[in-house]
């Protein structure tokens, strides 16, 4: 009957930090053995009240089964505590699974261990034939189905902190993610240098410029349809076409990718800036930056995947910095993927020789409702 | 005054043409886009002022200044920088000059007049308060008044001797007055000190023998010969190997 120690307290006590990211709550927290009792005592006067039959004293029954549960209760509590540290390296689905077996071994053996001293302290053979079998059966019985309950519990308790987390993580990263001051300044120096020289490109370059603040200014929280992020990324490399000049060179495959699929604001763009501000910029004699992107094949439009793929050479040698930057840019965007459309939403990074390649997966949407 | 301009962006780089020749009595005498050129232009067009930009490809701003701060006569340095927040509450304190892009035709001359010659210490300390990991991409000598670079990674070991340090590479050796411990501090990930004299580098250590002698060596890959390693160092070394081997 350990079920008792999973208090369903709400996150405050649930959840002693943010950043510890693990389904079980902390069960060495004081407050946490606090409510595991006060819960244990509530399922201890459920049990007394369940009989049909009228019992003889329901005070001297309370007080047994209260001894009992709490013993359990706390001992299970302590059990958990010990293994916290262990089960948290495991997955989801194995720590809930080790603790859910913990718990059961735990009440088998307090039961165990309360029958023999029950037999060898008191009552002896007074016993009823049998009653040995029964106390362990039903322990275990509600045990099982306490535990199983209230595990499923704390798991959709924390999922839906994690995601609520996540979605107003989402809007501050999104502020976050804005174009880097070092972009504006250098592209007003461009402005500065083509007035003079070339003034149709300065207008070109200052219209750009305008629209891709407006783009980033504009509801940072939103889906926006793939043909904005497009549209935005393409304005942005133009004006780095300007400055970098032959340096830059860009392709793009992306016809086969649905214009109207939803995608959080922001994403392409600052990969983009990425593959440049740590790729191309470090590289004497440039490179090509490739945007490419599938769909693929399926009946039902959500099923689909639309996969698109940044590609950008990397220097030959490691640039002194930078490297925690571009780690965050990538985090921020992970983040708000995952908040919009968890597991199917992915950011995967991986370097081939002198190439880095970013790919970004996500569901087909057109609306939300 | 002679002027060289550096720049990765070529439209930065004329514009900056522009200003100056608008100055007048001021000769452009080349354009670099990056910290090598600049290293290599300097040395063959004895410019009195660079005008040196942060960022640029295969080796910064910073370093480049690092390196030419080793010279009998360095050329006076004006940095210019378009955003770094770490580099510009740097250069506000150690009196660095520098000009914020787009670049203002004022302040650029105000900063051409008063030009001065940065020296190693003030750069040294500019890279450390960079807040970033700023170890430099190459070590440099001095060579008959020229720079001689030589890229880290070619790097086999340091090596202290009475005055000077020897840096051994695979095309030779310079030698360069920086100490071990300074080295060692910039290049700790890469180098590991066997001795109290030396610093090898990881990448090209191969395998720890035991002379007759007694002695425990380190031999390194595509190297004749072993260096000694002190006894001090060898539980360090052993793991270190370890770990390299698997």
């Amino acid at each position: 009957m350990n079920e008792s120690n999973q208090s369903p307290l709400p996150d405050g006590d649930a959840a002693p930090d943010a950043a510890d990211d693990f389904f079980l709550p902390d069960f060495c927290n004081v407050r946490m053995v606090f409510a595991v009792v006060v819960i244990a005592e509530m399922l201890a006067i459920v049990l007394t009240l369940a009989p049909l039959e009228r019992a003889a004293n329901r005070w001297e029954d309370l007080s047994i089964i209260s001894l009992f549960i709490q013993w359990v209760a706390l001992i299970s509590s302590a059990v958990l505590c010990l293994a916290r540290s262990w089960l948290r390296k495991l997955s989801d689905t194995a720590a809930a699974t080790a603790s859910y077996l913990l718990l059961l071994t735990t009440t088998s053996l307090i039961s165990e261990a309360t029958y023999w001293a029950a037999h060898w302290l008191f009552l002896g053979p007074n016993l009823p034939q049998g009653w040995h079998t029964d106390f362990l059966i039903s322990n275990i019985g509600i045990c099982a189905i306490v535990s199983a309950i209230v595990l499923r519990y704390f798991y959709i308790q924390h999922q839906y902190t994690r995601n609520l987390e996540a979605k107003s993580q989402a809007r501050i990263q999104a502020l976050q993610s804005r174009i880097r001051p070092h972009f504006l300044f250098n592209s007003l120096n461009t402005i500065a240098s083509l007035t003079t020289t070339q003034p149709e490109l300065a207008e070109e370059a200052t219209i750009d410029l305008a629209d891709l603040f407006r783009g980033t200014l504009a509801n940072a929280s939103y889906e926006v349809q793939l043909k904005q992020e497009w549209n935005l990324a393409r304005r942005y490399l133009h004006i780095e076409k300007l400055r970098l000049g032959q340096r830059l060179q860009v392709e793009w495959a992306v016809d086969m990718v649905p214009m109207d699929a939803l995608i959080p604001q922001l994403t392409i763009q600052p990969l983009v800036e990425n593959a440049i501000y740590h790729g191309i910029e470090h590289i004497p004699e440039g490179g090509t930056i490739t945007i490419a992107g599938t769909i693929e094949n399926g009946a039902k439009k959500e099923n689909r995947l639309i996969t698109i793929t940044i590609t950008n050479p990397v220097p030959g040698y490691t640039p002194p910095k930078e490297r925690a930057s571009n780690k965050m840019a990538q985090e921020n965007i992970r983040m708000r993927l995952a908040a919009y459309y968890g597991a199917k939403g992915k950011l995967l990074a991986k370097k081939v020789d002198a190439m880095y390649e970013l790919t970004l997966q996500f569901p087909y949407i057109t609306a939300r409702k | 005054m002679k002027i060289l301009i550096a720049d990765d962006e070529p439209l930065a780089r004329s514009r900056l043409r522009r200003i100056i020749e608008d100055m007048g009595h001021h000769d452009i005498v080349g354009e670099a886009t990056n910290g090598k050129e600049v290293l290599v232009q300097s040395g063959e067009l004895k410019p009195d002022l660079i005008l040196l930009d942060i960022r640029m490809p295969q080796m910064d701003g910073l370093e480049a200044a690092l390196h030419l701060s080793n010279l009998d006569n360095p050329p006076a340095i004006i940095f210019t920088t378009a955003f770094s927040e770490h580099a510009l509450a740097a250069f506000g304190s150690h009196a660095v000059d520098y000009v914020l892009k787009p670049i203002r035709r004022e302040r650029l001359e105000q900063a051409i007049q008063k030009a001065r010659k940065v020296n190693r210490a003030q750069l040294v300390e500019l890279g450390q308060n960079d807040e970033t990991d700023h170890s430099r991409t190459h070590i440099s000598a001095q060579i008959s008044g020229n720079i001689r670079l030589v890229p880290i990674e070619d790097i086999f070991y340091f090596q202290a001797e009475q005055k000077y340090t020897t840096v051994r590479y695979t095309d030779g050796e310079v030698l360069i007055d920086e100490s071990l411990k300074s080295l060692e501090e910039e290049f700790g990930d890469r180098f590991v000190r066997i001795h109290r004299n030396a610093l090898v580098a990881k990448a090209y250590m191969d395998a720890l023998e035991k002379l007759p002698s007694g002695q425990w060596v380190v031999k390194l890959r595509g190297l004749n010969g072993a260096l000694e390693v002190s006894r001090r160092h060898m539980t360090g070394i052993r793991k270190l190997l370890k770990q390299l081997s698997s």
